[in-house]
């Protein structure tokens, strides 16, 4: 994102709105962007209304409280003037918005938002299928923002338990090899809001895969969500409790439910 | 709504929290969905959710937003979902659901035995269930317990630390109400998953406290 200065007022509004802080004010009494900090969600610019005055205008107004000792304080949700400015974004910071703002669809997968369907379409893709687990690392999330390079070594950390990286899933579209999880070097430096990896592997392995992602806490700066899912048995029971609850894991008493209205359904050979 | 897994709270307060929205495979039925996701938000809108939207053209908590002109604009595969406060609603627009066979899915987020026990109830039994195991690593970047509560009632992330500090500050200076701070915390979220009805209680607890 970027502040047209010549129209900024300095109100500080966008400041707080940033969910990555990435706004403060300047010397100049205008508001500024760290644009390494900045994920380009755009969501300084969508939720502060832009009420198009003339910054003049909001100058006189100031000058005219503070001669009542009063202090101008514009509507939380606004910008006076429009000063913010989404910027015409290349390669690779482009994927900061691709990653951050949850408006723009992932070009390789045709999703938005984190740009992964994973268990929401399960019942027609059978992507997880009997005896599979799936497993979410989300690393940025919650509000803190991750960069790839952070994303890679998880990935690479993940590797030698050979998992399945899903192919659609716009990480694993980043990876120049999805045997050891390396990733395209133009990316590592780009910061994005959350990203996930998504991978698949059996179920008896669930174990292996949390006690990895235990062992390389402190090796990177992100907090990351972890989320596992299977496809329930015929009794709608859940495969992965069993493995998770053996591995020492505690789960949490909610979380998101496929009602398998989907059609066509997906038919396994086994059932 | 990847992340509509992820909420926190206590589940007293996870009662009061239920996510549904639907989702289509890019090669199998996103070809002519738009019809069908009309049709569930107009059922959706029936029962009078706290939120409701999709994550193309935003929420109706959003200023610019009207739930016609939403409807109108939708396209084939527009992620759409909307919150409801209770379990009995929930059955309600689950059964209404299934007797309509959109085809397309249909996923809630919420407390999973509630969850099973609403599908138990229309006689589905459900599919896959995503469980979160929480946040790992670096958790001394995370605020504080109530912070994470109100930030998580977006799926992604939107609604900034700071913002939700400002809001408790606005309130304690009267400045706002919790309704207010609520619906401004929630014209963050894109993509209409949060929960205004729950933020609105758990601002007013804070203020209490």
């Amino acid at each position: 994102m970027e502040i047209d200065k010549k129209k900024c007022v300095g109100c500080g509004n966008c400041h707080a709105i940033c969910p990555m802080g990435a706004i403060s004010l300047d010397v100049d009494g205008k508001s500024t962007v760290d644009q390494d900090k900045c994920v380009e969600c755009s969501t300084c610019h969508r939720v502060l209304r832009n009420e198009g005055y003339p910054p003049w205008f909001v100058g006189a107004i100031r000058k005219v409280l503070k001669l009542l000792h009063l202090q101008y304080m514009a509507e939380v949700d606004i910008c006076p003037t429009g000063a913010l400015t989404p910027p015409d974004l290349k390669w690779p910071r482009s994927l900061r918005a691709a990653f951050s703002d949850p408006t723009v669809v992932h070009a390789g997968t045709g999703v938005g938002g984190r740009g992964t369907e994973e268990i929401k379409t399960n019942d027609v893709t059978g992507r997880l299928r009997e005896g599979e687990a799936g497993i979410v690392i989300e690393l940025g999330r919650p509000g803190t923002g991750a960069h790839f390079r952070d994303v890679e070594r998880v990935a690479m950390a993940l590797a030698p338990l050979e998992p399945h990286f899903e192919p659609f899933n716009p990480v694993t579209q980043l990876m120049v090899d999805t045997e050891t999880g390396k990733m395209n070097d133009e990316v590592l430096d780009e910061k994005v809001l959350s990203a996930i990896i998504e991978v698949k592997t059996r179920l008896e392995n669930i174990p292996d895969y949390l006690h990895t992602l235990e062992e390389i806490q402190g090796e990177t700066d992100a907090v990351f969500s972890v989320g596992v899912a299977s496809r329930c048995l015929p009794d709608g029971s859940i495969p992965h409790v069993k493995w998770v609850r053996e591995a020492g894991y505690t789960l949490s008493s909610n979380g998101k439910t496929n009602l398998g209205l989907g059609r066509p359904l997906f038919q396994e050979a086994s059932r | 709504m990847t992340n509509t897994l992820h909420r926190q709270g206590a589940e007293e307060d996870l009662k009061g929290d239920y996510v549904i929205f639907v989702s289509m495979a890019r090669e199998i039925n996103k070809k002519g969905s738009a019809t069908k996701i009309h049709e569930f938000l107009r059922i959706c809108k029936k029962y009078n959710p706290v939120n409701i939207g999709c994550s193309k053209w935003g929420s109706v908590l959003q200023d610019d937003v009207e739930f016609d002109d939403l409807i109108a604009n939708l396209k084939d595969g527009s992620t759409s979902g909307a919150v409801f406060t209770d379990l009995d609603t929930l059955q309600k627009v689950m059964a209404e659901l299934i007797e309509a066979d959109l085809g397309i899915s249909i996923n809630v987020s919420g407390l999973l035995e509630s969850v099973q026990e609403c599908c138990h109830g229309n006689g589905i039994e459900r599919h896959s269930v995503e469980d979160s195991l929480g946040f790992w690593e670096s958790q001394d970047r995370l605020p504080e317990r109530e912070i994470l509560e109100l930030n998580t009632l977006c799926g992604h992330g939107m609604v900034s630390f700071n913002l939700i500090h400002k809001m408790i500050d606005y309130l304690k200076l009267r400045r706002l109400t919790p309704k207010e701070a609520a619906r401004i915390m929630g014209k963050c979220c894109e993509c209409a998953v949060f929960n205004t009805d729950r933020a609105e209680r758990l601002l007013e607890k804070m203020l209490e406290s």
